[in-house]
């Protein structure tokens, strides 16, 4: 039975110490077995160059959490290696910088590396019928545990992004906007050939309709059933989400038998406090908005800002 | 049409597009030509049947134009200022007006020289809310003023666009960028304190790294008035990811007899303000009146208005509402902030050695 952890740091401004306890007993939950590690590749969502109290990126005290439980649970002579890829509109060399990234690796004593640069390999993967293939870095094809630390966050193109669309941030190409018309297909895929070992779900700072601080650490062994209880969280039927209804037919993980232990806090508490957010509404009302400017900038003859025609 | 001015656009990135969509809206101005590296922006121009280059000497050497408008990234304006000015162009330039004072001043001194005029494109002077609190000052309803203060935080170059696209990376380089914040941002801010109350000179300067950026993407500088006894206070920032129509920005002037803030002139909802504007538009268009362009964005009229009043002004042959020498005073106090805050920092320093030299330790006993 696939299980997910649910834990929370109380106390504002939520301490480290606060936080490497909760990711402690959140992982320890999981009972996951550790023999045989020697490359750790950690994936925080640094999708671009807001800081953590956005409720955007990875909060670095949650990865530093996570290092320092990798390194008491199987030694300090671990080769832990954090790593994030280039996007459409990021850097990973200025991303790294701004958000503290740089300076974490160093005191650590971690390795931090670009995914978009270095020996990149091509995978290909059967999605249904088709067949996707994705590029991506030797270092996390190579990687003996994955750990997955993404956010607990809506999106404006596919509702729910958190563990499963953090993998689809670790695709070498920069450029992942081009995907974007084949997205369910591409996430799904993603997950088929980078398997993510450990989920810790950085809730600290979560983003809806607004960012809010909930304190929350979530764990789990499997991204799709983390993501069916994150989907659950943020008020989505994970069954109507695209990527998700698809990875669940491609037995990416389990979604029906889900073992939830809550730690100290409570699913529905969580979900009662998040900042809901419907993205199909902002989309309809955005796109019904363009449209009705468009219209109006041909009729009137007025001016269109070029970014709002492109 | 009469066509007076003949122009073209030297860069076509978002704000030479929107210069040009605009100029084109101007009577008496033909945009005869652009120029750009990228042929994606070209080809946006080229779709409003606007002739392109590929660089902008090819543009300018082609002689057809009487003025150009630059809109290129600070670190190559000067050699586009100089080029223009050598073939007898006329000048609109996108501010900051250059990297550093010392640029500045020559580029100054070269359209002097070759006895062309150029404009800076300081447009936030013509936001509504600015004019009117500019009214407000000059008809003496607040007093005397004491206190002005001006805040303007946004994103910078950190926007993520509908589009995804890199942050072009000269924006995060002090040497082609000149600055941070402060460049950018302050200097509308700076621009209207001076242009309201008159010449400051720097008290004050803290700027901030927030974001461990070459460039600073905090500051807050103090300014004290030559002659009247104003203190100034500029806050700006890029840290916000704060986008359109969020807009944070305010000047508050605080005087004898009251106080007056831009807040106070701003549309409530900018949803209802786009939809008022526009219905106004559209009865315009019917009773063949000249729009209100932009109007119904609130602050990108002020584009539109700026470089309408450069082109008045090279219509009819009189002086430009906004002067090099404004511009100059402004490169000036932003000069001092950044020498200044340099100057606390080494001098906080110095402290801390003092500190370490007098603590309990070190001392003889």
């Amino acid at each position: 039975m696939a299980k997910v952890v649910i834990t929370s740091v109380k106390n504002q401004p939520f301490a480290s110490s606060e936080i490497d306890s909760a990711v402690e007993k959140a992982i320890d939950n999981l009972n996951y077995d550790f023999r045989s590690i020697n490359n750790v590749v950690i994936k925080p969502n640094l999708c671009y160059y807001w800081t953590a109290s956005t409720g955007e990126t990875t909060d670095g005290r949650v990865v530093c959490a996570i290092i320092k439980y990798i390194r008491e649970r199987i030694g300090n002579d671990v080769n832990i290696t954090v790593a994030e890829a280039d996007a459409s509109a990021m850097r990973t060399k200025f991303a790294f910088s701004i958000l503290g990234y740089d300076e974490l690796c160093q005191k650590n004593n971690v390795a931090l590396k670009n995914l978009s640069e270095g020996n990149v390999i091509a995978k290909t993967v059967k999605v249904g019928k088709a067949e996707v293939t994705l590029p991506f870095n030797e270092v996390l094809l190579n990687a003996d545990l994955i750990i997955n630390v993404p956010k607990l966050k809506t999106h404006n193109f596919i509702g729910v992004t958190c563990a499963m669309k953090n993998i689809f941030g670790s695709i070498s190409k920069p450029r992942k906007y081009a995907y974007h018309n084949n997205i369910v297909n591409v996430i799904v895929a993603a997950n088929k050939i980078v398997k993510s070992d450990i989920i810790v779900v950085d809730g600290l700072i979560v983003r809806g309709s607004c960012p809010k601080k909930l304190g929350v650490v979530m764990t789990s062994d499997n991204p799709l059933t983390n993501d069916f209880v994150a989907a659950r969280i943020m008020s989505f039927n994970p069954k109507k989400v695209p990527y998700l209804n698809l990875a669940a037919k491609e037995n990416v993980g389990e979604t029906k038998n889900i073992n939830i232990i809550e730690d100290g806090v409570k699913l529905a508490e969580i979900k009662k406090s998040f900042p809901h957010y419907s993205h199909r509404i902002h989309s309809i009302s955005w796109g019904l908005q363009l449209k009705m400017l468009r219209a109006y900038t041909a009729v009137s003859g007025d001016v269109l800002p070029p970014f709002l025609e492109k | 049409m009469n066509i007076l001015v003949k122009v073209g656009i030297v860069g076509l990135g978002h704000m030479g597009q929107l210069h040009m969509l605009n100029a084109m809206r101007v009577d008496g101005v033909d945009v005869v030509a652009g120029a750009d590296k990228s042929e994606k922006n070209r080809k946006y121009a080229e779709r409003f049947h606007v002739k392109t280059y590929d660089d902008y000497s090819k543009l300018i050497d082609a002689g057809e134009l009487d003025a150009v408008v630059i809109s290129l990234p600070n670190f190559l304006k000067k050699e586009a200022v100089f080029y223009a000015a050598e073939k007898g162009l006329d000048i609109f330039l996108d501010k900051p007006i250059s990297r550093n004072l010392a640029e500045a001043q020559k580029m100054v001194g070269k359209v002097e020289k070759e006895n062309v005029r150029m404009m800076v494109g300081v447009n936030y002077r013509y936001f509504p809310c600015v004019q009117k609190l500019k009214n407000k000052l000059e008809n003496g309803e607040i007093g005397d003023a004491v206190i002005a203060t001006s805040e303007l935080v946004l994103n910078g170059p950190i926007s993520h666009a509908v589009v995804p696209v890199p942050v072009p990376e000269w924006w995060l380089s002090k040497d082609l960028a000149g600055g941070g914040a402060l460049l950018d941002l302050g200097y509308h801010l700076i621009d209207i304190l001076c242009w309201l109350l008159g010449g400051f000179d720097v008290d004050y300067s803290s700027l901030g790294h927030k974001l461990h950026l070459p460039v600073e993407d905090a500051g807050t500088i103090v300014l004290k008035s030559k002659g009247t006894d104003v203190t100034g206070i500029v806050n700006v920032g890029w840290f916000s990811k704060s986008i359109f129509p969020e807009f944070n920005f305010r000047i508050n002037i605080h005087g004898t007899v009251g106080f007056v803030s831009t807040d106070h002139y701003i549309p409530g909802d900018p949803r209802v303000n786009a939809v008022k504007e526009g219905l106004l538009n559209l009865m315009r268009r019917v009773a063949m009146k000249k729009l209100s362009y932009l109007s119904y964005t609130y602050y990108y009229s002020s584009f539109y208005k700026i470089i309408e009043a450069f082109f008045d002004a090279l219509k009819s042959g009189s002086e430009f509402p906004i002067s090099l020498e404004e511009q100059l005073d402004v490169m000036r106090i932003i000069d001092s902030a950044y020498r200044l805050n340099e100057f606390q920092i080494s001098l906080e320093k110095q402290l801390d050695v003092m500190r370490i030299i007098d603590s309990p330790t070190l001392s003889p006993k």
